[in-house]
């Protein structure tokens, strides 16, 4: 039943996102300054936003480890990570491809771009610290503990490096800026395809999670067999 | 639709793709290799003796 | 005994093995000569643009050779399972915890006495103009440096690659707290009061301490016992 519905969510998940390419790349006006390449940007934002809620998924998961011990969000915790660094990824490349285009260079040190670049390298030690450690309980209560510590250390970069310099465009959505800057079908298909990468983050966690549950039986039969033999 | 600037785009965009292809790539070459794994220690358990 | 006793119980016993020992305190004392050394050819040591890098420097040295002695912070109770021991003493974790940041810092701080004047006397910069708040700043940013390697030293203390993990963990959380100290380090070499532009690097400094240290405070007992 439970892989029918990922199953199903992951074909919806499909014609959405046709659906979207469709609209973006032969409906949408061009923007005035950027041309074409604008459209880059609904494979930025959206997969930002989903990974901010994968990373945050991952830290209240882990404080609900921390406190109940139940195996379930520790499997949780760790597969929104992961699948939040993949989209993180997606995030950081489209970003450096957009600049190379508009700026003229691949990589600047500009508050968005360092605290995205740590956030990815503090998540990827996240990853680091499970796969060196043997024993599945502390495995779970340091990898939780570091996730909580991450979170708090990702929004204190965020702040600290926007205090420091800012190159990258800033917000565009009419809720963040309060104006009308962009144009509603523009916006609406922000919204669009952000709603996409969240069914599509579902979908992915859902199946990283079935994995890290197989993981676990792969151990727990390894260890039968140590008994046995 | 405008042709400024299309050669980037499409950069973007495949690349976005790209990576996405390669997570779920990876995600199912990690399942078969568990499911695989699985397999052989069931097989394995039912063969040695219970003690 | 007092909480306050408590922590300063277990501080003391780590200062105390390492002063006597030194094991840490000698190995990474050199390798911070060592860096010392090495920026000499990375930045021609007689221009202006020393002194503009004089806080990075220093902070880079800082953070190189302070892993050094946070890696050992927890591993030297690995031998004789003294962890157990620790933990299984009527001491409250955070007063562990607390203890054994105290006994980092002291270690660390220890290492950046010694390292400011070398610099100075390498490089031929008056660094003493602000001597005072540039001993508050430090302190504040190795305190950063002592609660977050401290957490994480006991977080990978049963790995195997834990040399390498604790560095690579810490830096990227470290960051905000080490662009602090090297602004205010800078400005403070080059005999400058914080003025109201860089009061904010204060703030991030004491912000980072505070929340820091609490949340480790609050999650260490878990780590330990489990």
């Amino acid at each position: 039943m439970r892989d029918k519905i990922i199953f199903g969510a992951g074909i919806f998940a499909a014609l959405y996102f046709i659906r979207n390419l469709y609209v973006i790349l032969l409906q949408l006006p061009d923007e005035a300054m950027q041309g074409a390449v604008y459209r880059i940007f609904f494979f930025h934002l959206p997969p930002y936003f989903a990974a901010v809620f994968c990373f945050l998924g991952a830290a209240i998961a882990s404080g609900m480890y921390l406190k109940t011990k139940r195996w379930h969000y520790d499997v949780f915790a760790v597969s929104a990570t992961e699948v939040g660094l993949a989209l993180a990824a997606i995030n950081l490349v489209t970003g450096m491809i957009w600049g190379r285009q508009q700026w003229g260079i691949w990589w600047t040190w500009d508050a968005r771009l360092t605290s995205a670049l740590i956030t990815w390298l503090i998540y990827l030690g996240y990853l680091m610290l499970r796969e060196g450690i043997k024993d599945p309980s502390e495995r779970a209560k340091n990898s939780a503990v570091l996730s909580i510590f991450a979170f708090f250390a990702v929004y204190f970069t965020y702040k600290a490096n926007e205090w420091y310099r800012t190159q990258h465009p800033g917000p565009v959505l009419t809720i963040r800026t309060g104006k009308n800057t962009i144009d509603p079908a523009m916006q609406a298909m922000l919204f669009h395809n952000l709603f996409a990468f969240l069914l599509l983050t579902v979908v992915l966690v859902a199946v990283r999670m079935r994995l890290e549950d197989s993981q676990r039986a792969v151990e727990s039969l390894r260890r039968r067999a140590h008994a046995v033999a | 639709m405008d042709q400024r600037n299309f050669e980037y785009m499409f950069y973007g965009l495949a690349a976005a793709w790209t990576i996405l292809c390669l997570y779920s790539l990876l995600l199912t070459s990690r399942g078969r290799k568990i499911q695989a794994e699985i397999e052989h220690l069931k097989r394995m358990l039912e063969a040695s003796p219970k003690k | 005994m007092t909480y306050l006793n408590q922590v300063f119980a277990m501080a003391g016993k780590d200062l105390r093995s390492e002063l006597r020992t030194k094991e840490a305190l000698n190995a990474s004392l050199s390798f911070a000569v060592v860096i010392l050394l090495l920026f000499s050819f990375v930045v021609d040591p007689d221009s202006e643009m020393l002194e503009q890098m004089s806080g990075g420097l220093l902070w880079m040295v800082f953070a190189f050779s302070g892993t050094l002695i946070l890696n050992r912070g927890f591993a030297r109770e690995l031998p004789n399972d003294c962890l157990d021991a620790l933990i299984a003493s009527p001491i409250p974790g955070s007063a562990l915890f607390l203890g054994k940041a105290m006994a980092n810092f002291v270690l660390i701080a220890i290492i950046e006495a010694i390292c400011f004047p070398v610099f100075g006397i390498l490089y031929n910069l008056t660094w003493t103009t602000q001597l005072p708040v540039l001993m508050g700043v430090s302190a504040l940013a190795t305190w950063a440096m002592a609660t977050l390697g401290t957490m994480f030293g006991a977080l990978t203390v049963n790995m195997q690659l834990r040399e390498l993990m604790l560095p690579m963990l810490i830096y990227p959380m470290l960051i905000p707290a080490l662009m602090a100290a090297m602004q205010l380090t800078t400005l403070l070499i080059a005999g400058q009061p914080i003025d109201a532009e860089h009061i904010i690097w204060l703030r991030v400094l004491v912000a980072f301490d505070i929340i820091f240290t609490a949340l480790a405070a609050v999650l260490v007992e878990t780590v330990l016992v489990g």
